[in-house]
């Protein structure tokens, strides 16, 4: 675990060295401060499985855990990921795909699929926080994880199989 | 057949492009990355509608790290772009019509740099007065938004006297209903990447439902052969209609070819929904009547379409709208009268549905009207005037004939749903002996037939091709694109389904230019229907040629041999010779291909539908009396498109098409104040969510087509899309006792004064 200590960088392009674990690989990368993760992951680390639809944390497509829990890729600044841990959804599927992902796969849980890595994210997150969610703990975790193609039905009968698997 | 996983049994096959989905692993167009790439963007108009005096660059020029600047005098062809008619300028010289309009295009290092470049070019406008209202702009004095005047399209269609007839109806329903403009809300928003090769060819890795079409127009824009063009297209996050038209790649293809280097652009959504299409809002009046035993005698409709700034394809939606407001009854006198109108809105286009939906919700607003005058089950009223088999098709049309309307009919009758009470009627009084007075529940339901296809008197060309490869996989060559709708999945269980291959030993190629013969576009629920004819047709010729080759390596007669998976069986014994081993004995691969068109009806009446697919929807809904919401709880949608290709597939289009349908129903509406878009993003727009589509969704696909029909699976990439809106306003009178006819439905109009019990009444007044 890369350590809390204040970063150090350029201050006056206002840039600072970000350390952090991504993947479980060491990352040491010069940004911005106020780079949003969400860039710091596509352009500068090049894992566009983190999407980008509406960078203002409305549809999800960007979801990434930090620290085991869910957030908000367009939302959170490079800054504030000094020290943590990232998982991105390259990273959940490293060795075999994750149940979470067998489950999408398996009952068709996705259409173009733009919107799926943030969609596993966020069930992965809920999973790992509470592993037998109740329909509406399930509604509640993927409300902020818009999709425009499955209409939630596939989305919804994957999440119950990954919970029926867990359990 | 209710169409889930249990009931299609082994036909529910994984996607192959599914494992790729779900581990974040497939890049789609806007995530490539090519080094030395630079970035684009565009600089729209600051005003809905002005006069551009001039236009000045050289600042944006100056600055370290961009790498060119690009306007209308940058363009070597036509500045013009549009499917149906290529006025949509790229660059505007003299004048903005809507605030999408692009003025200028910027290539840079970076965003950064981007951005900073843009807020330098100077643009002098002379501010012209704004039309935001089409019917302002049809008026004789309204300024002209473009040369031919502002009325894009005019339709007209008689049958009969309605005139005479009305006066000799017993019932007569009159409204007028409005419908929103609904933005496609794809996921992946407008982009890609464009590289100049080093042997002079442009490769555009963008998004576009047809990419031969997309290289025909920027090969006019850029003056380059289509040769000289190569258009990469899928995998695309999404379209529905919206990445139809060009977007961002006239920008892309000429900031690459002016700096020599890759560039990409990527849309934020603030610039999508600026610049992007949407579903043409309509004002659709109608003034129907009937007899004394509910049959519809004359109908007459006036449609005004709101198509912004530009055509795009505003006068063939609007050519939908009409044929689709007669839907499947028979009527004798109709008369239809329709207007696509220029304003300085931001500009309609495709969009799921096509004109469809705007249409259906107005007429069966109109049976429900009727049935109440008369006192009877809207449903039966929908009964007494079906078109029956045999009859032609709205347009007085020969159409390709099935029972579709009554199998949706009859088996809807049948639904629990529709059985389940007498909640059509008002039932509020059910929920006053409740613990939540202020809910109250309704059931509603609606029908459509909808069109398939593009229509007489447009080319709708099909085809394609396959062939046994050099390493032995057979390769299936479509042009068609893959937006999410699982037509590689499809296409993939018709190989297996109709030729007997193996999963493993098919190779699909779609979206890219260089290869892919013209297939028309992925658009219209046209292209399950193309594939399964155009293999169809491939299948004597190709199954014979593959048989006789492995007939000459094997000794064995072609009687003897058979296709199956992993290679040429001996009947039912083993695999004989494997598809490599049959690839390498050949000299030159095996192809075969196909040439047809789109099946069309012989009537010459532009637009007018041959295919039609049929759908009922009944709905129920809960409408809480403080709020004012809607909240769907069941959906029963039967489809009669004939045989289920790809069950998976059919289940998430109506599904999907579902839920963008409650949208329009209940939430989304880009709202326009004088030509500027309110609802910028996400947060404003609100497209729903999975709480607002945890009610049950069932679907029933009606599988049976007449013994002799020869056009096998109609499209249902629409069909789950176009009628949720007219049943969820039969459901939402039902319970409440009022009557919708503008859409979203507004929540304020469904309020009513919170329930107070007396006893607390009487508290407060002692
Ligand atoms: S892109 Fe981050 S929530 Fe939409
Ligand atoms: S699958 Fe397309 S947005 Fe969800």
């Amino acid at each position: 675990m890369p350590d809390k200590s204040l970063a150090s960088g350029d201050v006056r392009n206002n840039t600072f060295t970000l350390n952090c674990l991504i993947n479980g690989k060491a990352i040491s990368t010069e940004v911005p401060a106020a780079r949003r993760l969400l860039n710091v992951l596509r352009e500068d680390i090049e894992l566009s499985g983190t999407k980008r639809a509406c960078e203002m944390g409305r549809c999800g497509a960007c979801m990434v855990l930090m620290d085991g829990h869910p957030v908000n890729a367009c939302l959170t600044m490079a800054y504030q990921c000094t020290g943590t841990e990232i998982t991105t959804i390259e990273g959940l599927s490293e060795v075999g795909l994750h149940p979470v992902q067998q489950a999408f796969l398996e009952e068709g849980g996705f259409q173009c699929g733009y919107c799926t890595p943030g969609m596993v994210i966020s069930v992965v997150g809920l999973l790992g926080e509470n592993p037998q969610p109740s329909q509406a703990e399930v509604e509640e975790a993927l409300s902020g994880n818009i999709c425009r193609c499955t209409g939630y039905g596939g989305i919804m009968r994957a999440v119950n199989k990954a919970i029926e698997r867990e359990g | 057949m209710i169409l889930n996983k249990e009931s299609s049994g082994s036909r529910w096959r994984t996607r192959p492009d599914g494992l790729d989905k779900v581990s974040g692993k497939l890049q789609y167009l806007t995530d490539m990355t090519v080094d030395g790439m630079l970035v684009g963007r565009v600089l729209r108009s600051h005003h809905t509608h002005a006069r551009i005096l001039s236009i000045r660059t050289w600042k944006a020029l100056e600055i370290p790290g961009v790498h060119a600047v690009l306007t209308h005098e940058d363009v070597p062809g036509l500045n013009g772009f549009g499917i149906a008619h290529p006025h949509q300028p790229v660059f505007c010289s003299d004048r903005v019509r809507y605030t999408g309009d692009a003025i200028a295009a910027i290539a840079a290092d970076n965003d950064e740099i981007a951005e900073y470049a843009l807020s330098l070019i100077e643009v002098d406008y002379e501010l012209l007065p704004l039309l935001d209202d089409p019917e302002e702009a049809m008026k004789m004095d309204a300024i002209l938004l473009h040369a031919e005047g502002n009325v894009l399209h005019h339709t007209k269609y008689r049958k009969g006297e309605p005139e005479v007839v009305f006066k000799d109806c017993c019932h007569i329903a009159e409204e007028t209903y409005w419908t929103p403009r609904q933005m496609h809300t794809y996921m992946e928003t407008e982009g890609g990447l464009f590289i100049p090769e080093d042997n002079g060819r442009l490769t555009v890795y963008s998004a576009t439902q047809h990419g031969l079409m997309d290289r025909i127009q920027l090969s006019r824009i850029l003056d380059i052969p289509q040769e000289d063009i190569r258009v990469i297209s899928s995998p695309i996050g999404g379209s529905f209609g919206g990445k139809d038209e060009l977007n961002v790649q006239p920008y892309g293809a000429l900031l690459a070819l002016r700096t020599r280097r890759p560039v990409r652009l990527h849309n934020s959504r603030a610039e999508s929904v600026r610049a992007g299409l949407k579903r043409h809002p309509m004002k659709i009046t109608m003034r129907t009547g009937c007899d004394d035993e509910g049959k519809i005698i004359a109908h007459q409709v006036r449609i005004i379409s709101d198509t912004g700034a530009y055509a795009t394809l505003g006068a063939e939606v609007l050519n939908f709208a009409t044929e689709h407001v007669m839907g499947p009854y028979r009527i004798d006198h109709v008369e239809v009268e329709g207007f696509a109108v220029y304003t300085n809105n931001g500009v309609s286009g495709e969009f799921r549905g096509f004109g469809g939906n705007q249409a259906i919700f107005a007429l069966e607003g109109q049976i429900d009207r009727l049935a109440e005058q008369l006192q009877i089950d809207p449903w039966e009223l929908r009964r007494r005037n079906l078109r029956e088999y045999g009859d032609l098709g709205p347009l007085g049309q020969e159409i390709a004939q099935t029972d579709g309307a009554f199998q949706v009919w009859e088996a809807l009758s049948n639904s629990k749903l529709m059985d389940a009470d007498d909640s059509r009627l008002i039932s509020k009084d059910q929920h006053m002996r409740n613990n939540e007075p202020w809910i109250v529940t309704g059931t509603g339901a609606a029908i459509a037939m909808h069109g398939a296809g593009l229509g007489y008197g447009i080319p709708d060309p099909a085809g394609g091709r396959l062939k046994l490869a050099i390493d032995g996989k057979i390769e299936a060559i479509f042009g068609y694109e893959e937006f999410g709708q699982g037509l590689i999945a499809t296409m993939e269980q018709m190989l297996m389904e109709q030729y007997g291959f193996g999963a493993d030993d098919i190779r699909i190629i779609i979206g890219d230019t260089d290869v892919v013969p013209d297939s028309g576009s992925s658009t219209a629920s046209r292209a399950t229907s193309m594939m399964w004819m155009a293999l169809k047709r491939l299948h004597p010729e190709f199954t014979a040629t593959l048989l006789e080759a492995a007939a000459s390596l094997s000794n064995i007669g072609i009687e003897g041999l058979r296709i199956g998976p992993g290679g040429i069986w001996k009947l039912d014994e083993e695999v004989l010779v494997s598809y490599s081993e049959l690839a390498r004995g050949l000299t030159e691969p095996i192809v075969c291909e196909t040439k047809f068109n789109y099946p069309t009806t012989p009537h010459p009446r532009v637009g007018a539908h041959f295919l039609y697919t049929y759908s009922a929807i009944a709905v129920r809904v809960e409408v809480n009396l403080l709020t004012g919401r809607v909240r769907i709880t069941d959906q029963f949608h039967v489809v009669a498109a004939g045989p289920v290709a790809n069950p998976q597939g059919y289940l998430g289009q109506i599904e999907g098409g579902s839920s963008m349908a409650v949208g329009f129903t209940l939430s989304e509406d880009a709202v326009m104040s004088e030509g500027n878009y309110l609802t910028k993003n996400l947060d404003t727009y609100l497209v729903p969510t999975i709480i607002d589509m945890n009610g049950k969704i069932e679907v029933q696909a009606i599988e049976d087509l007449p013994d002799h029909d020869t056009y096998g699976p109609r499209g249902i990439g629409e069909i789950g899309s176009v009628h949720l809106a007219p049943a969820v306003a039969s459901a939402v009178f039902h319970a409440v006792g009022k009557r919708v006819s503008r859409l979203p439905i507004e929540p304020e109009s469904l309020q009513e004064t919170p329930f107070i019990p007396h006893k607390a009444v009487k508290i407060h007044a002692g």
